[in-house]
């Protein structure tokens, strides 16, 4: 068995996914080679080369894989698969983007998402929003799979010294062309839709004080919400409000940080993935939602935390 | 906050095993009512409600309708979504397709109109009134009149209120004051109207009022009253508003309950008017259409206890306190409790009987106004004579006991106006007032629609109950049903022999009649729910038996059915205890006996 | 221009899925069905492409159990002009869905198809990119804006970090993203009117596909419920559990 894992890379460096993805590829187990396709890509495939447990970097070069467009990645690919056993890319944009295609040239019904292996011919992954995790058991011959980041630890991007073969690459296709890219607008996602939301209650004290965890919603990319305790008492306008008559959401993870946990206030946050508490009150009711709590004053734990998510990186 | 979620289940169940859409569909004008099609307009107007309406019903409450200097601002949201439904086409769902409706059977549009209000009881008031309006006209304005103002009424681009009240003349419309003076080919009208739903808004470029008045000459009491079209804005020759006629906004009212829909003291000054039919026979047109009028709000009751219901039975499943009586140690979700599960049980069956006798109310108003059997149609129209005020006043009480027994499921939450417990109450609470009192509709019920034919409906219709619980229930093998026939016949029995009660005193005693009937009404409706609720319980131990699929749903509906029979229609026998001999203390007390010390 | 676009019923996305205790899957039975939101907004684009002028045709197809029909009916009451039901009973994998809208794109010759990005149920997101490479034709995938000329379309896409715009050659497949746009209210009128619009009812053996799932579901099983909350000393311990335990950030 001997498993392609196409990487994610932005041409200079290897993009973090790829050693999940790896890694994934190690828990199906064969030998291990990774494509790095792109344009002036020697940085990204020297990178691959150092991936604890790759046994070979196959390096595609050419400016019509510059922008990974599906076409020309998926051609590429396809003239490659017939050595392998599985093709595994992570489920990113691009992943996402280029494995199907892959699969349908190949005749092969790909497995998405999976975030566990079985077997070599079977994975587990999330359905219905991740309502339910299906056990799946592929019949063709090559498994086409793109793999979720999270489902795998990452293995070490050093200790490995693989060997880059050139391999060369179908012309561009001409179907499509980039045109620009737009990177993410830095202002803060709207509350809703947000994957992290950090809320303040009336702990805070002041609106003044919400200042304070402007840096920590920086750093996690989160929107910002509070209690009603908090927008009553004028800290933070209206729609900011998270709970029974505000927003509800749920996100991947809530930080509460001076709320002390209503029951108007729980309704709108219950179903969030991950709950995190900071509260000086070690008797306040969130603790009993929450997945993690600190007793603390958030005036300390605060700036703490944000120094800790800088140096954790 | 839970979002409403349609009931389409129990919808279809009523709408397809109870009420016979089939049938409906088969009348003339009807044929469009394809099981399919009335499934697709199910799921859209779901979908409209919960996404659109929903939303906007607690924020309405607390923000409310504002006046300023004649002008009112509906609750944010309101606007947008009123354009959104006039260009969804559901302000006219069931009206004439000659103008733009849609021609569907009321069979129809009555779930979709409960969903609506379930949704937004304040906003629900506006089209509601709209069609009042329209059928005002419809029935009686001239062509000229319709041609300028029906075609943007039924499309919502401008909505019609009904002014009616007066300070003086609420319940008793005989002593309406306002002016109709004639010059030449139009009226000037001029007085004050209170109470006007949606009398003055923000959400379109004009208003169509209909207004009661009396002309100079007129003769004394109801025989005096004339209808008038009064518009918000002159309408001009290319039918676009023009020049604002004297028909102001003086103020909003502070009210109980549906905050969002502003209730206008309007105040005609000269203002222009156009009659609607005939000089005097304004009261007749209205009675006409109070059949309607006290349907729609009879339904309001089924609303407010559905969406109670659901939030209640929501806050149940996720509130957690107290031990589980049986299995002790951990604290578990209140719904466990077997004093919570009686309230929402009381709450689920008395709101799905409601729904049901509504449904089936509603067939009958398609076929009294669609069959071409002449015998059919005389039989349908006499039923729904005999049980409007039925479900009017029954299913709004019921809606307004539902909408408490919510507020009491939260506990102190319930209290509190955030869970929206307490705005359920509140709105529900004018359910039983307008459109006739509670005890207005008794009155019609004991009066108009018993005593004065001697009871030829009503004995008509307990016979074909008592006639269904001795040949069809009695054939079931189920332990469950078997009760619910007991208890129904024992209700049969108690209207019965109140009915016999009210038809040897109402000529010779009316006061002994008439002091018992709200509850000969409860007991009216009371029963007739039970009979919906034993023929649900029935159809559903056949589709158990069919090994239909979701027999979940069948099971909980006899499961229910038996609820019922237990906790309400057993009841039956005291409430005649009451209608017949309760009537002497009633009056007992001279008036002076009422004051304290 | 005529604009195919391709609708899923799926359990509609208020219903909590529950799983059979068979572990043979999630229950379906008696849940509300609805069209798959990302193929709502599908639709929705064909639509205003057609109100804007630039498509004069729109064709729906749906695959699946003969209740698609629903689905159908209500792509017709949006505003599709006719529709395509291609009824099997058999579990229809994203790869054999996308040999049947080849098909069908071989007989139809649309120079648009739209698809939502993927389906809610089993979040596969595949068949509009497997659709492209069995047609040969280009692909823009999660698209948040779609600007049509008139031998190409430039459509902005929804990628990690931010948007990219790429230009595609027509014929081409494009599938949704959430934000394209926001999809309208069927109107009364319009339900009225898809009654007597085309429904046309196909078989993938007419066809010619094969349609024989490649995947077997062994097991289907609820997640881990979440664990019981713990207390952390210190915001290093804790963003080491959000980091390594959690996963989340």
């Amino acid at each position: 068995m001997t498993i392609l894992v196409i990487a994610e890379h932005d041409h200079g460096a290897l993009k973090g996914a790829t050693l999940n993805t790896v890694a994934a590829a190690q828990k199906i187990g064969g030998e291990i080679h990774v494509l790095v396709a792109g344009h002036n890509a020697e940085g990204a495939a020297k990178a691959a080369a150092q991936i604890a447990g790759v046994a070979k970097v196959l390096s595609a070069e050419g400016s019509q894989l510059g922008e990974f467009l599906a076409e020309n990645v998926a051609a590429l690919v396809v003239s490659l698969a017939k050595s392998y056993s599985h093709i595994l890319a992570p489920a990113t944009s691009n992943g996402k983007d280029v494995t199907p295609r892959i699969a349908a040239l190949l005749d092969v019904q790909q497995i998405s998402e999976i975030i566990a292996v079985d077997a070599p011919d079977t994975f587990v992954r999330p359905i219905y929003a991740g309502n339910a995790l299906a056990t799946v058991k592929s019949k063709d011959a090559i498994k086409v799979i793109t793999v979720r980041t999270t489902g795998f630890d990452a293995v070490a991007s050093t200790g490995g010294n693989a060997a880059v073969e050139k391999t060369a690459a179908p012309a561009d296709s001409g179907l499509s062309s980039f045109v620009s890219r737009e990177v993410s607008r830095s202002e803060r996602p709207e509350l809703t839709a947000a994957k992290i939301v950090v809320s303040g209650g009336r702990g805070m004290g002041s609106g003044e004080n919400f200042k304070l965890l402007e840096p920590l919603a920086d750093k996690l990319h989160a929107a910002m919400g509070a209690s009603r305790a908090a927008v009553d008492a004028g800290f933070v306008p209206n729609d900011w409000q998270v709970g029974q008559t505000g927003k509800i959401v749920a996100p991947e993870l809530y930080v509460a940080i001076g709320i002390s946990g209503a029951i108007q206030h729980l309704a709108g946050m219950k179903d969030s993935r991950v709950i995190v508490a900071i509260n000086k009150d070690e008797e306040a009711p969130i603790f009993q939602v929450a997945d993690y709590g600190i007793v603390g004053d958030l005036f300390k734990v605060v700036p703490e935390l944000v120094e800790e998510l800088k140096r954790q990186g | 906050m839970s979002a409403y979620t349609a009931p389409l289940k129990d919808m279809r169940f009523v709408l397809n095993e109870l009420a016979g859409l089939a049938a409906v569909a088969r009348l003339p004008g009807y044929q469009d009512t394809t099981p399919d099609t009335a499934d697709a307009i199910l799921e859209e107007a779901a979908k409209f409600a919960t996404e659109v309406l929903d939303p906007l019903n607690y924020s309405g409450d607390q923000e409310g309708s504002n006046w300023n200097d004649g002008s009112v601002t509906t609750p944010r949201g309101f606007k947008e979504a009123y354009k959104l439904f006039c260009e969804g086409g559901w302000s006219a769902l069931s009206l004439d397709p000659e103008w733009g409706g849609q021609g569907l059977p009321k069979l129809l549009s009555t779930p979709v109109t409960e969903m609506i209000t379930s949704a937004n009881m304040s906003f629900s008031l506006c089209p509601m009134l709209t069609q009042g309006a329209i059928e005002a006209m419809l029935l009686s304005g001239t062509a000229q009149l319709k041609k300028t103002f029906l075609p943007k009424m039924f499309d919502g681009t401008w909505t019609g209120t009904m002014n009616l009240t007066e300070p003086q003349a609420g319940s008793d419309l005989a002593l309406v004051r306002t002016k109709a003076v004639r010059t030449g080919e139009h009226y000037l009208i001029s007085g004050q109207k209170i109470f006007i739903t949606f009398g003055e808004h923000d959400m379109t470029s004009n208003i169509v009022h209909l207004v009661l008045a009396r002309t100079p000459d007129a003769p004394e009491g109801v025989r005096g009253i004339s209808l008038f079209i009064v518009p918000k804005f002159m309408v001009k020759p290319d039918g676009s508003p023009g020049a604002r006629n004297a028909a102001n906004c003086a103020s909003i009212e502070h009210k109980l309950g549906i905050h969002a829909s502003p209730t206008a003291v309007m105040v005609f000054e000269n203002a222009v008017g156009y009659l609607v039919g005939e000089e005097n026979k304004g009261l007749a047109y209205m009675f006409i259409m109070m059949n309607a009028a006290r349907f729609g709000v009879g339904l309001q009751g089924v609303s407010i206890a559905e969406r109670a219901f659901q939030r209640a039975l929501a806050y149940a499943r996720e509130r957690v306190q107290g031990r589980d009586l049986v299995e002790g140690t951990k604290a578990v979700p209140i719904i466990r409790h077997p004093d919570v599960r009686r309230m929402l049980m009381l709450m689920k069956s008395q709101t799905e009987a409601a729904r049901a006798l509504a449904y089936v109310v509603a067939a009958s108003m398609d076929f009294s106004l669609k069959t071409t059997n002449k015998e059919e149609q005389k039989q349908h129209q006499a039923f729904v004579e005999l049980m409007i005020p039925v479900v009017k006043g029954w299913s709004t009480e019921t809606g307004t006991e539902v909408a408490s027994l919510g507020v009491q499921v939260h506990g102190g939450m319930g209290f509190i106006e955030e869970t929206g417990a307490a705005q359920h109450l509140r709105d529900a609470r004018i359910t039983t007032i307008y459109e006739g009192t509670t005890g207005i509709q008794a009155n019609d019920l004991v009066g108009r629609k018993i005593a004065r034919e001697g009871g030829v409906t009503i004995k008509a219709w307990l016979a074909v109950v008592s006639a269904f619980e001795k040949k069809e229930l009695a054939k079931s093998q189920s332990a469950d049903i078997k009760v619910i026939g007991q208890r129904l016949a024992a209700g049969v029995q108690a209207v019965s022999e109140s009915v016999d009660f009210i038809l040897a005193t109402a000529g010779k005693d009316p006061n002994a009649a008439f002091a018992g009937a709200v509850p000969f009404l409860r007991l009216v409706g009371i029963v007739a729910g039970g009979w919906q609720m034993a023929r649900a319980a029935l159809v559903s131990e056949q589709k158990l038996l069919d090994k239909a699929s979701d027999p979940g749903f069948y099971s909980a509906k006899i499961s229910t059915a038996r609820f019922y029979a237990d906790q309400l229609l057993s009841q039956a026998p005291g409430l005649a205890a009451t209608v017949t001999s309760g009537a002497a203390s009633v009056m007992a007390l001279a008036e002076d006996q009422f004051l304290a010390a | 221009m005529k604009v195919l676009v391709s609708v899923k019923r799926v359990v509609d996305f208020n219903v909590k899925v529950r799983v059979k205790a068979d572990g043979s899957g999630v229950e379906t039975a008696n849940v509300k069905m609805s069209m798959n939101p990302f193929d709502e907004i599908a639709l929705e684009e064909a639509v205003r492409l057609k109100e804007a002028g630039v498509a004069t045709e729109i064709v729906a197809v749906s695959c699946g159990v003969q209740a698609c029909q629903e689905t159908l009916r209500t792509a017709l009451a949006i505003g599709a002009d006719r529709a395509i039901l291609v009824e099997s009973g058999e579990e229809l994998q994203p790869l054999a869905v996308a040999k049947l809208l080849k098909a069908i794109c071989q007989k139809e010759a649309p120079q648009l198809v739209i698809l939502g990005k993927q389906a809610i149920d089993d979040d596969s997101n595949q068949t509009g990119q497997m659709l492209a490479a069995l047609l040969g034709w280009s692909q823009a995938t999660f698209a948040s804006k779609v600007a049509m000329e008139k031998e190409k379309a430039t459509v902005t896409r929804e990628v990690d970090g931010g948007l990219e715009t790429i230009s595609i050659k027509l014929p081409a497949i494009v599938t949704t993203d959430l934000r394209l746009n926001e999809p309208r209210y069927v109107t009364l009128p319009n339900i009225m009117k898809a009654k007597k619009k085309p429904l046309e009812t196909l078989k993938p053996e007419t066809l010619g596909v094969d349609v024989c799932p490649r995947l077997i579901t062994l097991k289907v099983v609820e997640p881990p419920k979440r664990k019981a909350g713990v207390k952390v000393a210190d915001a290093r311990a804790l963003v080491e559990k959000l980091r390594n335990e959690a996963k989340v950030i």
